[in-house]
C-alpha cells in the first residue's frame, strides 16, 4: 500500500498558477498607481518627486496613501472573508453578512451614533472602530456558542440559520435607530451604511491593518483545512481535519477582518460574494489558489471601485458600496441566470 | 488492531456497548435494516463519535488520544451522503487528504483513468462513489507502519452489478495484498455472502449476531429482523448459502 511516498500537497500544481496570481498583483499595482493620481486634484509622479508643495504633498500622503491602504485591506478582507466562508459553509452564495458578522458590526455602529452621540476627538475616532469590531465579535462568539450546542450534522445549518436570525434583528435595530436618531445622525448614518472609503486617517489604517493582519494569518492558516472540509464532516473528520477547530478559527478570523471593516468603511457589499465566486469559475475550488487570488482580487476591484466613486461626479464623490452594488448586483443576476448552481 | 472495548452510546443514535476486534486483512461487512445503526457505528469506528462508554482502540491507544494526522494515515471513511459542491476535477479531488501524489494508481484500480479531468459535479452518482473510494485509498497510501482501515458506508448503492462485483473483488484483493482491513456497510445480503469475511448483524442499535456469512445469514434470523419473507438458496460453490426473497 506504498506506490509513492512524496511530500503533502492537497492540491495539483497548476501551469497557471503563478502566472494568475502575479498577473493579479500587477494589476492591483496598476490600480494603485491610477488610483493615487487620480481624484478631484489629478496628481502625477512630476509632482511628488519633484516640486512638490506643502499642499500637494499633505493631500498625497494625508488622505490619498491612507485612503489606498484603507481600500486594500478591505478588500483583501471582504474578499478573503467571503472565500473562506463560502468553503466552510460549501455553499458558494455565503459571506460574511450570511453570518450576521456585517450587521451585527453595523447595528453597533449605528447604537454608537445614535444612542452615545458618537463623541469626538481621538475617542470619536477610535469608538466607532471599536463599536463595529464588538459588533461583528459578538456575533461571531453568539453564532459560535450556538454552533457548538447544535449536533454535529446540523451545525452548520444551525449556524445559517442563527445569522439569518440575527440579521433580521440587526435590521430592526438599525430601524429603531435611524426612527430615533436626529437629522445629523441620520445622514451620519445613512452615508455611513452605504459604505465609503472617506474615513481614512492614519490612525485608523494602521489599526485596520493590525486587524488584517491576524485575520489574514487565521485565513490563509486555514486553506488545506477548507479543502479537506469540502469532503463532507464525517470525511473530511476522517481525513484528519478537526472541523470544530477549522469552524472557530475562520468564524473568529471573519468576525475580525469584517469587523474592523464595517466599522471603518461601513457596508460594502458584494465583494465577499462575488470575487470569490467569479475566481472559482476561473481557477476551481482549492483554496491553496482561491484564498490568495480573491484577497488580491477583492483589493483589485474595491481599489478601481473607489477610484470611480472618486472621479465619477467630482469633486461631489459617490459611495463606494453603491458603485460595488451597481456593479456586483447585475453580475450576480447573470450567474444566477446562467444556471450554473455550483461552481 | 482496531478493538471495541464496552464502546456504546446512549443515544440518540443509540448503540448498545459490546466488545470486538477486527483483524488484519479482515473484510468485515455491516448489515442490518433501515436505522439500525450502521452508520452510527461507521462513526464510533473512525472517531467520529466518541462512544459515551467503553472505549475504541487502535493498536492498544484510544482513538481519541491519536493526532488526528496520524490517525488519517491509518484509517479513512467514505460516507454514505457527503458529495462535494464545487466543481473539482476528479484528479484533483483524489488527492485531498492524500499522503502524497498517489491518485494516478488508485484512479487506474477504480477505472477512472479517463474521468481525470472531469468535474466531479458532472459525473454519475456510482463514478462519484468511486471516486471518494479512489480519495480514500490514497489517503492511506503512505509509507506508515501498521494496519490500515478503510471504513465504508453502502459504498456499493449507486453501483451496477458489474462495478459492484469488480468493487468487492478490489476490496478484497486489496485486504489481501496490503496490511489494509476493510469495514463495510451494505444492504445487498448476497454480495455481503459472496465476499465478506466476517458479518456483524445489527438490529435496533444492537449487534445481535456476528460471524462467518453462513452462521449469520440465516432466512430465519434475518426474515424477523428485515420483516421479509426470505428463503435460502444453495449457493453454487460451497460458501453458505444465497438469500432471496418470496414472491
Amino acid at each position: 500500500m506504498n506506490h509513492v511516498a512524496r511530500p503533502c500537497s492537497s492540491t495539483l500544481p497548476s501551469p497557471w498558477r503563478p502566472g494568475l496570481l502575479a498577473g493579479l498583483v500587477i494589476a492591483l499595482m496598476a490600480a494603485l498607481l491610477w488610483s493615487a493620481c487620480t481624484g478631484a486634484l489629478g496628481l502625477s509622479w512630476d509632482m511628488l518627486s519633484g516640486n512638490a508643495n506643502a499642499t500637494t504633498w499633505q493631500i498625497w500622503w494625508q488622505l490619498r496613501v491612507p485612503r489606498l491602504l484603507l481600500g486594500l485591506g478591505i478588500g483583501i478582507l471582504l474578499a478573503g472573508s467571503g472565500a473562506a466562508m463560502q468553503g466552510l459553509f460549501r455553499n458558494p452564495l455565503a459571506d460574511p453578512t450570511l453570518l450576521g458578522m456585517a450587521s451585527g458590526a453595523g447595528l453597533a455602529v449605528a447604537i454608537w451614533i445614535v444612542m452615545l452621540d458618537g463623541a469626538t476627538g481621538s475617542l470619536g475616532l477610535y469608538g466607532q472602530f471599536v463599536a463595529g469590531f464588538l459588533g461583528a465579535f459578538g456575533v461571531g462568539l453568539v453564532i459560535f456558542a450556538i454552533g457548538a450546542r447544535a449536533p454535529g450534522g446540523n451545525a452548520l445549518l444551525t449556524l445559517l440559520l442563527a445569522g439569518l436570525a440575527i440579521n433580521t434583528l440587526a435590521g430592526a435595530g438599525g430601524g429603531v435607530l435611524a426612527f430615533m436618531a436626529n437629522d445629523q445622525q441620520l445622514r451620519q448614518l445613512s452615508l455611513w451604511g452605504m459604505g465609503s472609503l472617506a474615513n481614512a486617517l492614519w490612525p485608523s489604517v494602521i489599526g485596520l491593518w493590525c486587524c488584517a493582519l491576524i485575520a489574514l494569518w487565521g485565513l490563509m492558516r486555514s486553506r488545506n483545512d477548507l479543502d479537506l472540509l469540502q469532503l463532507g464532516d464525517f470525511t473530511a473528520h476522517g481525513a484528519g481535519l478537526d472541523t470544530a477547530r477549522l469552524r472557530r478559527r475562520v468564524v473568529l478570523a471573519t468576525a475580525l477582518g469584517v469587523g474592523a471593516s464595517v466599522a471603518l468603511a461601513g457596508i460594502i457589499g458584494f465583494i465577499g460574494l462575488l470575487v470569490p465566486h467569479a475566481l472559482r469559475l476561473w481557477i476551481g475550488p482549492g483554496h491553496q489558489r482561491l484564498l490568495p487570488a480573491a484577497m488580491l482580487g477583492g483589493a483589485l476591484l474595491l481599489i478601481i471601485a473607489d477610484g470611480l466613486a472618486r472621479t465619477l461626479a467630482s469633486p461631489a464623490e459617490i459611495p463606494v458600496g453603491l458603485l460595488t452594488s451597481l456593479l456586483g448586483g447585475p453580475y450576480f443576476l447573470w450567474l444566477v441566470l446562467r444556471e450554473r448552481p455550483a461552481c | 488492531m482496531l478493538t471495541l472495548k464496552e464502546a456504546g452510546l446512549k443515544g440518540p443514535p443509540y448503540l448498545a456497548p459490546f466488545n470486538a476486534h477486527i483483524d488484519t486483512g479482515e473484510l468485515l461487512v455491516i448489515i442490518g435494516p433501515n436505522g439500525a445503526g450502521k452508520s452510527t457505528l461507521l462513526g464510533l469506528l473512525s472517531g467520529f463519535h466518541c462512544p459515551d462508554q467503553g472505549s475504541v482502540h487502535l493498536d492498544g491507544r484510544c482513538l481519541s488520544h491519536w493526532p488526528a494526522k496520524a490517525l488519517a494515515a491509518r484509517r479513512a471513511v467514505v460516507a454514505q451522503k457527503d458529495r462535494p459542491i464545487f466543481a473539482w476535477r476528479v484528479e484533483e479531488l483524489v488527492t485531498l487528504g492524500a499522503q502524497g501524489q498517489v491518485s494516478q494508481p488508485w484512479l487506474h484500480e477504480l477505472d477512472l483513468t479517463s474521468l481525470a479531468e472531469r468535474s466531479v459535479l458532472t459525473l454519475s452518482g456510482g463514478e462519484l462513489q468511486r471516486v471518494m473510494i479512489a480519495r480514500a485509498l490514497a489517503q492511506l497510501d503512505g509509507p506508515v507502519l501498521g494496519t490500515r482501515y478503510l471504513l465504508l458506508d453502502e459504498p456499493t448503492s449507486a453501483l451496477d452489478i458489474g462495478q459492484q462485483q469488480s468493487l468487492m473483488r478490489l476490496l478484497r484483493r486489496l485486504t489481501r495484498q496490503y496490511d489494509l482491513s476493510v469495514i463495510c456497510v451494505l444492504h445487498d445480503l448476497n454480495l455481503a455472502s459472496s465476499f465478506a469475511d466476517r458479518i456483524w448483524l445489527l438490529n435496533d442499535g444492537q449487534r445481535i449476531a456476528a460471524g462467518r456469512p453462513d452462521e449469520v445469514l440465516r432466512a430465519q434470523q434475518l426474515a424477523h429482523i428485515y420483516r421479509a419473507e426470505l428463503e435460502d438458496i444453495p449457493h453454487p460453490s460451497d460458501r453458505g448459502h444465497w438469500l432471496a426473497l418470496k414472491r
